[in-house]
């Protein structure tokens, strides 16, 4: 199963060099947009080479999410746990994006091997903070206490103008993702994949992997959740995560996994299609050869 | 729409190396080798059971083959440890060479490396000015349907090149291009935007075969490189090392006076053993980017220097923009970046130009006087990715979005609206 990698390899590949020649530090300003429209902007000068601003954009959340003053719940608790004395939160963020942050450079961890860790986390700044609700109900899970919303239906986003919804309980927390693609193969692909994903899981004997079900209907969870977020052309994904799938490491994974599913699945889909393309290719191909 | 509130995704797509990022920025966000490592055993799994088994198994192999690869420098390392693994070079000469793997490498830049939702983006590809339409076709193919991209442009490599508009603060889409990148070297006049198709002159000669000249000549030497390292270290001596003299007679003689100032030393690991070793670099410096103005000395076949295919490239340009072309000589591909390659180029044309008016205003007895001609060969320090910064700019006007293929359009026409890509304002 190949996954998206939570650092943007773009970000890394920025801090790591401006690390590396923080005494020929260069003007830098840049944009970017990654997967679910998740928008960066870095920035660093040379008359400061060693601090940088980093801003990022979070897709625009639908009406059922909450934001508290731009961010997902628990995000800037999130990120000042994360990254400690190097990263500051500036407020208000730059026009246009939902965090701003200032790292400094000159207040990383001495040793070599944090220091890396620590780019990679802040590489890794969409997880931290989009992640930061889902991570605060599946730790409470792991730690076995009391979810604020116990037993309510939770909405989290992850794309643009869409959420996946959660119900958290004592024992376990569920997790619902209503599955929308726009072009008509994709359509078709991603059903029979998610489709055969379910399938997989259940023989394959992946004991271990939290138990998924994928419905072409809204499932009972979502009783409750607005009108719009309970149409999907490509039906609904539920997975029930327990608590031996947040323990100690595994936490930050399962957020991941479970913040860019819709992603990993779109993935797949293009990695189909392309495949199909190389067979028809090779079809015509041998055509040819026959004429 | 909203893709277009998105920056464009660009992405030149070369013989040797890509560059990709998005539209609005000063650099590329990745430079990668066009290369594809893909392991094999899941190809001919899926190949084998072709005849006629289950579509089911035959679909997982090759979903399983689609994801077992790797681009660009992974690719390479990959292959270096692990005999499961084949490289494959999805162009060449600038031409795409191998669909397949073109797509598998696209694939990987968009998901991997750009990590953006091609559904997202407007994208800007390029292309050879060699480039034919069925080749458009089918990048707008595999764009369109295996991406879903929401718009689409092919831009010809050298118009963003002069695109880069780094001549003036204001840009100037007359002048020619001189593209010398890894595996083809083009010649190309451009006026207001539109490429004159006639007059574009290519040359059988670029970065690859500097590298394997060096590689040669080290080799003759009896420098002792482990031999499955040294086109690799030839090609870093190349861009470390190189530089154009004036002229060589001189610069044999400089290197043989001074030795231990022009004498560079190459220190590497042997990759089998482990163990350090070291060669001498020494006339290969400068002989190396020789071959462009004296190509004797590397192939017998080609023997038109460099500064006499761009006369012939102008000369064969319509008369009314030839003084707008002298004027405008734009460098664009790694293989420029010698070290005052610009400058031996400006003065071998400047020369035969002036020859010329020398000639012509004999012939005439000095009765009407020719207009000396003004020649200018620019450079500067992005002209190593020109092509793509070119391409950025552009990407990031209005009229780009205006002037892209799009995705309906794509369904109700087909793939034959690819063939053509119009020049838009901003191009002049
Ligand atoms: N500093 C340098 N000095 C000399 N050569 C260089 C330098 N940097 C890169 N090169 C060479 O430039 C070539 C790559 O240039 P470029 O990226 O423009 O080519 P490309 O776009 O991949 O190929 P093409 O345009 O022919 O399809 C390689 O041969 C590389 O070795
Ligand atoms: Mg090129």
């Amino acid at each position: 199963m190949i996954l998206l990698q939570s650092p943007s390899r773009y970000l890394l590949q920025i801090l790591s060099t401006r690390l590396h020649n923080l005494d020929k530090g260069v003007e830098l300003d840049c944009h970017w947009v990654e997967f679910d429209d998740v928008r960066y902007h870095v920035q660093a000068s040379v008359k400061n080479p060693h601090l940088l601003l980093l801003s990022v954009s979070l897709p625009t959340p639908p009406p059922e999410t909450v934001f508290q003053g731009g961010l997902p719940l628990g995000a800037i608790e999130a990120v000042k746990a994360a990254y400690g004395v190097a990263v500051q939160i500036l407020d208000p963020p730059r026009d246009g994006f939902n965090l701003t942050v200032k790292m400094n450079f000159s207040k990383l961890p001495p040793t070599e091997e944090y220091r890396q860790a620590l780019l990679i986390k802040v590489a890794s700044v969409r997880e931290v903070v989009l992640g930061a609700p889902l991570r605060v109900f599946l730790r409470h899970l792991a730690s076995r206490t009391v979810a604020p919303e116990r037993d309510m239906l939770v909405a989290l986003v992850h794309r643009p103008k869409e959420s996946f919804f959660l119900v958290p309980q004592a024992e376990k927390v569920t997790v619902v993702f209503p599955m929308r693609f726009n072009d008509s193969t994709d359509t078709i692909l991603a059903t029979s994949f998610l489709q055969e994903f379910v399938e997989a899981r259940r023989s394959a004997g992946l004991n271990n992997a939290p138990p998924c079900s994928w419905s072409p209907s809204p499932p009972l969870e979502l009783k409750g959740a607005p009108l719009e977020a309970l149409s999907a052309n490509c039906g609904f994904v539920t997975f029930v995560i327990f608590s031996r799938h947040v323990e100690g490491k595994k936490l930050d994974k399962t957020v991941w996994s479970l913040s860019t599913f819709h992603a990993y699945v779109s993935y797949h889909v293009k990695c189909s299609e392309g495949f199909m393309h190389t067979r028809m290719r090779r079809r015509v191909e041998s055509l040819i050869q026959k004429f | 729409m909203e893709a277009a509130s998105r920056p464009a995704v660009v992405i030149d797509n070369g013989t040797g190396y890509t560059k990709m990022g998005f539209a609005g920025n000063v650099e590329p966000s990745f430079i990668v080798p066009t290369v594809v490592a893909v392991n094999e055993s899941f190809v001919n799994q899926s190949r084998s059971s072709a005849k006629g088994s289950n579509w089911l198994a035959q679909h997982s192999a090759g979903v399983m083959a689609d994801l077992d690869f790797f681009i660009g420098e992974e690719a390479v390392t990959r292959s270096r440890s692990s005999s499961t693994y084949n490289l494959s070079y999805p162009i060449r000469q600038g031409q795409v060479y191998n669909w397949d793997a073109m797509e598998r490498f696209w694939q990987q830049c968009i998901f991997n490396y750009l990590r953006c939702d091609p559904e997202d983006h407007y994208f800007l590809l390029t292309e050879s000015p060699l480039t034919a339409p069925e080749s458009r076709e089918y990048t707008g193919e595999i764009m369109f349907e295996t991406f879903n991209v929401p718009g689409l442009y092919i831009a010809v490599q050298p118009v963003l090149a002069l695109a880069a508009g780094y001549t003036t603060s204001k840009c100037e889409m007359t002048g020619v291009v001189v593209d010398i990148g890894d595996g083809a070297t083009h010649v190309v006049p451009v006026a207001d935007g539109y490429v004159i198709g006639s007059s574009i002159k290519s040359i059988p000669i670029a970065g690859k075969d500097v590298t394997l000249f060096i590689q040669q000549l080290m080799r003759e030497r009896g420098e002792h490189i482990p031999p499955e390292d040294s086109l690799e270290v030839a090609r870093k001596v190349k861009e470390t090392y190189c530089y154009t003299s004036s002229d060589i007679v001189k610069e044999f003689n400089k290197h043989d006076k001074e030795p231990s100032k022009y004498i560079k030393q190459w220190r590497g690991i042997k990759p089998k053993t482990g163990a350090p070793y070291s060669c001498d670099i020494g006339y290969e410096r400068f002989l190396g980017p020789e071959v462009f103005f004296n190509p004797e000395i590397y192939n017998s076949e080609f023997t038109t220097p460099l500064p006499a295919v761009i006369d012939n490239c102008i000369q064969s340009a319509p008369i009314d923009t030839r003084r707008a072309l002298y004027k405008n000589i734009v460098l664009s591909g790694g293989s420029t970046m010698f070290k005052d390659f610009h400058r031996r180029l400006q003065r071998d044309v400047k020369k035969i130009v002036d020859t010329r008016v020398f000639a012509s205003n004999a012939r005439f007895g000095g009765e009407v006087k020719a207009q000396p001609v003004e020649v200018n060969v620019v450079s500067h320090p992005i002209q190593r990715f020109a092509v793509w910064f070119g391409g950025s700019v552009l990407a990031s006007t209005p009229e780009f979005y205006a002037a892209c293929h799009t995705k309906a359009e794509y369904e109700e026409y087909g793939a034959s609206i690819c063939r053509t890509n119009q020049v838009f304002k901003g191009m002049y």
